[in-house]
Parts: C-alpha cells; structure tokens; sequence
C-alpha cells in the first residue's frame, strides 16, 4: 500500500502497488481487505478507479472508496507501507460489452452518456479515460446528495472536457450544480438530440434503474456497472446474484459486474 | 523412512479415510470451490488432498433469488439455493479436465426425492474420476428434500441403503449441525451402509437489516459457516468421532493449521476447507504447506499418528 489520500469525508482514494496484476479493463474490480485483520471476514470490492504501470512491471491501482461500515473503514485505516491482499482484476468490465454495442475503442461514431451517483462514479474511471484517450466524446453526467459527494468532479471535468464534450452536475440539496436528480439534465440532452450512442452508468440501484428507464425510451443501448453484496469475487460462492430479465440469475463477479441495460430486471 | 540419518525426513502427509486414500488431508468443501476446475488459475489444483464439488442434483438448478449472502462477525450466512449446472453437464464437461489432477474428486450430490439421490448415484457409478459421492442431507436452503433425510435417522438410513445398491463408490454422508445429537444421524448412516462421515454441514441462521427492519436473505434463514463455528463443528466431530464407527472428515471454518491440527486431534481423517476459500482462493494449498512445515518443525512424523489423540486417555 503506497498511500491513502484523504478525501473530503467520508471518502478516500488508496493507492497500492501490486506486484503481479494484469491492468484492469474498464469497469473491473479487485478484492481487498485490510492488513491483517481478521474483521471484517470477507473481502471488498472495489472497482479500479486508475490504474499506473510502473518501471519495475509492478501496477499501481488507485481505489475511490467511501466508508459505509467496517470492511471500508479498515481500507481508509491501512497505513502507508502495510501489506494488503488484494485480488484481482475480476469481472467483466464496460471494454468487452460497450465494444460489441457501439464501440469506444475509435472504430464507432456517435457519442457516449456517462451518468454516475456518488462514489458510482469509481466505476465509470478508466472508462472515462478510455475514451478521452480514444477521441470519442462523451458527457459526464454527476449527481449526489450533496457537494462532497460529487468527489472527483474535477478530474471528470478535464476528462469529459479533453474528449470535447462537458460535465453536468446536480445535488440534491442545491450546494452543487443544479439542484435536482441526474436524470433530469440526462433526459434534456437526450431530447435536445445530443445523439448519445451509448450511455454507461455507475450508482445507486435507483439511478442505474432510472437510467435504463430513459435509455430504453429513447432507444439508446447501454450498461451498468452493478453492485451486490460478494463473497469473494471471483465466481466460487455464488452469492452475488443479479436477476435478469429473463428470469434467470447472472453472477455480479463473473458475467458481470458490467451489464446491458436492458438485460436487467431492475 | 528413506532419509538419510541425521536428516528428518518428510513428514508422511498422507492419510486414510474408509476406502479413500488422500495425499493430505487438505480437501475443499462442496459449495465453496465450483466444480474445481474453473478456479486453476486462481488455485494450484495438484496440492490439494481432494476435492468436493459443489452440490449436483438431475436437473440444473438456478438457486434462490438474492440477497443470497449476508457477512457476520467471524463468518457469513449464505443461502445459495444449489444453483448448479446438472449431474450431466458436470460429467460430460467438467469431469474430463479434473481426473487425471492429483486429487481426489468427490461428488456433491443433492436431491428432493430419495428417488434422485439413487438416480444421481447410478449416474456417476461407472466414471473412474470420481473416488466418491458424498450425500447432501443437510442443506438448510432448500424448501424441501435433503435436509428431511438428514434430520430422521430412520430415513436416513433408508435412503443411505439405497444409494448402497446403486453404486460400489465408497459413500459419504455429510452430517447435519442443526440436531441435538449428530452421533445419532452417523450411526444410522453407518446402519445404511455409509463409508464415510463428513461434519458438519452450516448452522442454520439469520440476519436482520436493521434500516429495512427486514431479514437480509431473501430467504430469511440461511446457513452459517466461518470461523464462527469452528468449536461447535469441533465438538461435533469429536463427539461423532468417538461414538461412530466410521470415519470423520472435519468441516467448519477451518483456515489455520492450528484449525486443521485441531480437527485431526479431535479424530478427524481429514479435513474440508470452505468459506475461507473465499478470502483467499489459495487457503487450502496453503495449509498444505503448513501442515508440512509444522508437523517437521514438531518432529512429527504423520498425519496418522495425530488422528483422534485429544480423545484418547493422557
């Protein structure tokens, strides 16, 4: 573990160098737990935010993290220098799904629709980075209940800003942006024929629920970034079940935990 | 002994359970490792003693709808439902790439109906890679089957019998925690013609969401398992261990080698590793090496001599 970065409350950004680590595809995710500690049991998930390789052919994973109980509070305690496990990359990320439905490598035309809810937006970083640095323009859209929650609206600026298009953001309670729901200026661009190709999402279960809501009625594909509780990660307990549409059950971990919008039973 | 004097040999990891004869004594549990194979590149497979795949019934099954885990101090709730691909799939597909792995492939096997136990039973008797079934009679997820065989010695003993007829594989019974005297459900067993005890199964609990005031598994109960349970499973195993004629292969939260010495002292065989599979797929292989390493540094010579002795006079 190199450093944890406080960020305003109660987020933080940690970064580890991992030995032996394949760079992680857009939306994959690693398991960590914190130095030996026997509490929390289970490990976290979380999606790799940024990712470095550096000289020695070690990668240094950046994690986005916000401490909602034990498992992360152990992860923002870790000190610079300890040792943690970490697992990974897992999953199926946005690159081997978006790429078959529109393209974001340069190949495609058209443009994309980030729209990410808090700490979601974790899930949407290579991603955005992926496309700024193939050309293809996309808008980010940022929403949370409050102004700390939109933590890294600065680096999705730059990011949405170098692909040629912009950042919207809103709160709910007005001490950021617009005032309102994420959906809403998602729903206005769309209208306004923006000709979004492809729209991403990363958040809250309402908000992922909400954007495949309006990307079906406007008959934009895409795909979410879901999150269930894991056991571990990697496809052996079975635990993170997704139910889909078709009434069967998809495991977070493995067919995800990126999938089609219009898959899901939300 | 083939070492040379004034050199300690390797300590004999081996061991002996009924008719199987393991490598070590470090198997994975059903439920907790797939079917083996599609964890190669996170496991080194050829270490391991054995192992057990995850629970197999006729048809596939989709398992229960989520919240199917819940995380719990030293431990978590799970009620997977026996989500797997079918007895057939799992022989035609998965069979073929684990048989010539050095360890041993026990078959999960799970059915609502003693009917599908014997059919399952018939259904992998003429395969060479599997060294054994072990019976399912203990799930607490499912609305009904397995767990009813495991809670009734009578019945149990039925449906052990009839299993007997439909395969020469030597049998497993996978003993259930959740009855005041297990060692009752391991004779019957062994009255049914098992070969082979494993204890236990998870231990039937719950969890509450206290913003949503509602249980947290869809399901409502669900089956714990982790280091939460180890002396309940401990004390289980001895007290089978002791009053059963059969042997035991020790199961409950086992991720040390002081857990698995423990187990063996108790009068395991051997011993299945399960949930902390999940904090760290490499646990088992790890405690192979560890086992190794401690039993050298104790001047211990075999696994086999540590079988039971915590139940033997001083």
């Amino acid at each position: 573990m190199l450093d944890v970065q406080p960020l305003p409350l109660p987020y933080f950004l940690l970064r580890v160098r991992v030995a032996a680590m394949e760079p992680a595809e857009p939306g994959q995710f690693v398991m960590v737990a914190g130095a030996n500690r026997p509490e929390p049991y289970l490990r976290r998930a979380f999606s790799v935010y940024d990712q470095e390789a550096a000289a020695d052919g070690s990668l240094v994973v950046s994690l986005l993290g916000k401490v909602v109980g034990r498992g992360t509070e152990a992860l923002a305690a870790c000190l610079p220098g300890e040792r943690i496990p970490v697992l990974g990359p897992l999953g199926t990320g946005f690159h081997s799904v978006a790429a078959r439905i529109s393209g974001y490598d340069g190949s495609g035309s058209g443009r994309a629709a980030l729209v990410a809810g808090g700490i979601g937006s974790a899930g949407l970083g290579l991603l955005a980075q992926a496309l700024a640095r193939a050309g293809r323009s996309f808008d980010f859209f940022y929403g949370g209940r409050s102004a700390e929650d939109l933590v890294e609206a600065e680096t999705f600026r730059r990011l949405s800003e170098r692909s040629g298009g912009r950042l919207m953001t809103t709160t709910e309670d007005g001490s950021a942006g617009e005032r309102g729901l994420i959906t809403t200026p998602l729903e206005a661009e769309i209208r306004a024929g923006t000709g979004y190709t492809t729209v991403c999402t990363c958040g809250p279960h309402g908000l992922m629920a909400a954007v495949a809501g309006i990307a079906a009625a406007s008959g934009v594909a895409g795909e979410a970034a879901t999150e269930t509780p894991m056991g571990c990660g990697y496809g052996a307990c079975l635990g993170c079940a997704v139910t889909l549409k078709n009434g069967g059950y998809a495991l977070c971990c493995r067919q995800g935990p990126v999938f089609r919008l219009d898959e899901v039973a939300w | 002994m083939s070492g040379d004097a004034g050199r300690p040999s390797s300590p004999d990891l081996s061991t002996r359970v009924g008719p199987l004869r393991l490598e070590n004594p470090i198997l994975t549990a059903s439920g907790t490792f797939g079917y083996g194979l599609e964890f190669a590149e996170r496991a080194d497979l050829h270490r391991l003693g054995g192992l057990v795949t995850k629970g197999l019934s006729l048809e596939p099954l989709a398992g229960n709808p989520p919240v199917r885990i819940a995380e719990t101090r030293g431990g978590m709730l799970n009620s997977i439902g026996l989500q797997n691909i079918g007895v057939d799939r799992f022989l035609s597909d998965v069979l073929p790439g684990l048989k010539d792995l050095p360890p041993k492939v026990i078959v999960n096997l799970f059915g609502y109906a003693r009917d599908e136990y014997v059919r399952l039973a018939e259904r992998v008797d003429p395969y060479e890679g599997v060294a054994a079934v072990e019976l399912n009679v203990s799930c607490p997820n499912v609305s009904k089957g397995g767990i009813e065989f495991g809670h009734d010695p009578d019945i149990l003993a039925g449906l052990v019998r009839r299993v007997r007829s439909a395969t020469g594989k030597p049998i497993v019974v996978k003993l259930s925690p959740n009855v005041t005297s297990p060692q009752d459900l391991g004779r019957a067993a062994k009255d049914g013609g098992a070969d082979i005890l494993s204890a236990v199964n998870t231990f039937v609990g719950m969890a509450i969401d206290t913003a949503t005031m509602r249980p947290v598994l869809s399901t409502v109960r669900g089956g714990l398992s982790g280091p939460a349970i180890k002396p309940l499973a401990l004390r289980i195993v001895f007290d089978v261990a002791r009053e059963v004629d059969l042997p035991v292969i020790g199961i409950g939260g086992i991720e040390t080698v002081d857990d698995v010495l423990e187990f063996l002292l108790a009068g395991a065989s051997a011993v299945q590793v399960g949930t902390a599979l999940f904090r760290d797929p490499r646990t088992a292989e790890r405690l192979v090496d560890g086992l190794r390493e401690r039993l050298r540094a104790e001047g211990l010579l075999s696994v086999a001599s540590l079988i039971g002795r915590a139940a033997r006079p001083e």
